[in-house]
């Protein structure tokens, strides 16, 4: 039987204006583990037989043109007003090829469903059309008889939402995630990093639930705990610390002595030098921290900003910063502001406090009491801070 | 005890806590950070952005505070000014109330906040049984 599969990647329907806020691109194109909802889809699609899947977005970030994979898969980019039309069209040029069955999926969520009961439970229905739904919602992926043509356009000229026919649902008793908000987002992440889904990490397992991808750094004393992925390219800088089910996706960069806890860093993002992200979904200047249930802009690139320059970049900025260092610290230690030296305690009670200083008139010691003399200047001296 | 007579300076944050807005904002309060034993309340609850610079400024301030012997305390913290916060670890160096007159008010007593929590608790006259 030539069962094809027509996969729909779009904003277009969402009913948020907004879904996800941190980040531009719809949410199955967000790398989770080191792949998108897409990309497993597509895979999952292959597993089935379905060697030849067409992709249809209305995305420029996925490709610029139509375009095809070595395996296959054929992309489409295709402006957002006409996307339902160019669906349709689509379709039926499937059904001119000679497909008999087609798959069609709209990637909002991502689930993984069993195709071959899927696609039996079509036949079995005699049905001209078959919509899966996972409990509590149907979900927009269906089994279309490719000759009933009319059908299939009522279905994209109501963006899915209204089938002409008596359409039977396939009850999904598998894994699904309607990737809706960030929060979906990281438990994707996390169901993948705790093997809950059938799709594993991208990557090699280097030890017992860490997976890291292709060239990745992770510098001397940082510490990558498991369940933990690490993206291809990614760094992770010296005494950082990746743990509990944190992502970071490819190109990602933690700096020196950061914590990201439970959290992901899509790619291509950085995050600055001794942060502490827990909780959280770091995009491109954004931050949506789950706990709190708040999407915070960052327009400050020290403490969460991208990643931009290439490698070459990188590393020609990393050579001036070497061979400028020693002439920049000679220049501090000549010219620069001479530090203060550390006073023992006997000169610093004899000076003015500086609350009672020029402003206060005082020109004779605050202290001057003979409780100087009994302390050694070596003695620790405790403040109280707030209240404790 | 309650011996404290010493006023309390409740100053509003901006909207934009960026580097030049936290220069503006620090001459404003240096008046008050170099007076004896200043006692300041940074309101939040405005705050839409805070950067490096803004969490920066408020140590600075907390840092003169306590040279000369006083507090500064944070009210009302806006969600986006306490995500920076917590992303930049220095929330568990403030003392950070929930509203500026709940840090207004803990100035005047003598006790650490947690041991006051307790009195209050010992003080309320048990809930009414329902009827």
């Amino acid at each position: 039987m030539d069962i094809r599969a027509l996969v729909l990647v779009s904003k277009a329907v969402e009913a948020a204006a907004d879904p996800m806020p941190v980040s531009p691109l719809a949410p199955a194109l967000l790398e989770v583990a080191g792949k998108t909802a897409l990309q497993r889809t597509v895979e999952r699609l292959r597993e089935f037989g379905i060697q030849s899947a067409t992709v249809i977005t209305d995305s420029d970030f996925l490709v610029s043109e139509d375009s095809e994979d070595e395996q296959g898969t054929t992309y489409q980019a295709t402006p957002r007003e006409r996307f339902w039309r160019a669906a349709e069209n689509a379709f039926n040029d499937l059904a001119q090829e000679g497909a008999e069955l087609v798959l069609l999926m709209h990637l909002g969520g991502y689930a993984e469903i069993n195709l071959e009961k899927f696609v039996q439970f079509h036949l079995d229905q005699r049905a001209r059309v078959t919509q899966a739904s996972a409990p509590g919602e149907p979900l927009r992926i269906f089994c279309i008889s490719a000759s009933r043509r009319n059908d299939a356009a009522s279905l994209f000229r109501s963006q899915l939402s209204r089938c002409r026919s008596e359409c039977p649902f396939f009850e999904h008793e598998g894994y699904f995630n309607p990737l809706r908000e960030a929060r979906d987002l990281r438990q994707l992440a996390i169901d993948i990093l705790t093997l809950k889904t059938e799709t594993k990490p991208c990557g090699s397992e280097m030890r017992s639930g860490v997976w890291i991808e292709r060239k990745a750094v992770i510098e001397k004393g940082a510490r990558v705990l498991a369940p933990a992925f690490i993206g291809a390219f990614a760094r992770i800088r010296s005494h950082a610390v990746v743990t509990r089910c944190s992502s970071v996706e490819h190109h990602a960069e933690i700096d020196c002595g950061s914590v990201v806890e439970n959290s992901t860093v899509l790619p291509y993002c950085r995050v600055g030098a001794g942060l502490d992200v827990a909780h959280s979904v770091v995009g491109a200047g954004v931050l949506a921290n789950l706990r709190r249930d708040v999407t915070v802009e960052i327009a400050d690139r020290k403490l969460v900003g991208f990643v931009v320059a290439g490698r070459g970049q990188q590393f020609l900025s990393a050579a001036f910063e070497l061979a400028t260092y020693l002439p920049k610290q000679m220049w501090r230690g000549l010219f620069g502001p001479s530090q203060p030296q550390p006073r023992d305690l006997r000169t610093a009670l004899h000076d003015t406090s500086p609350s009672l200083g020029g402003a206060a008139g005082y020109q004779t010691s605050a202290c001057d009491t003979d409780a100087a003399e009994k302390f050694p200047s070596n003695l620790a001296v405790a403040r109280r801070y707030g209240h404790q | 005890m309650d011996t404290n007579s010493r006023p309390v300076v409740v100053k509003r944050m901006p909207e934009r806590l960026n580097s030049r807005a936290a220069r503006e904002f620090l001459r404003d309060v240096q008046p008050f950070l170099v007076t004896d034993r200043p006692q300041l309340v940074f309101d939040l609850s405005q705050i839409k952005q805070l950067d490096a610079a803004g969490v920066e400024m408020l140590l600075r301030c907390m840092s003169e505070a306590h040279k000369r012997d006083g507090d500064l305390k944070l009210a009302s913290l806006s969600p986006q000014a306490a995500v920076v916060l917590e992303l930049t670890r220095t929330e568990r160096l403030f003392e950070i109330y929930e509203t500026s007159a709940d840090a207004v008010r803990s100035f005047s007593g003598f006790l650490p906040n947690a041991m006051r929590q307790q009195l209050l608790h010992r003080q309320q006259p048990p809930a009414p049984l329902a009827a």
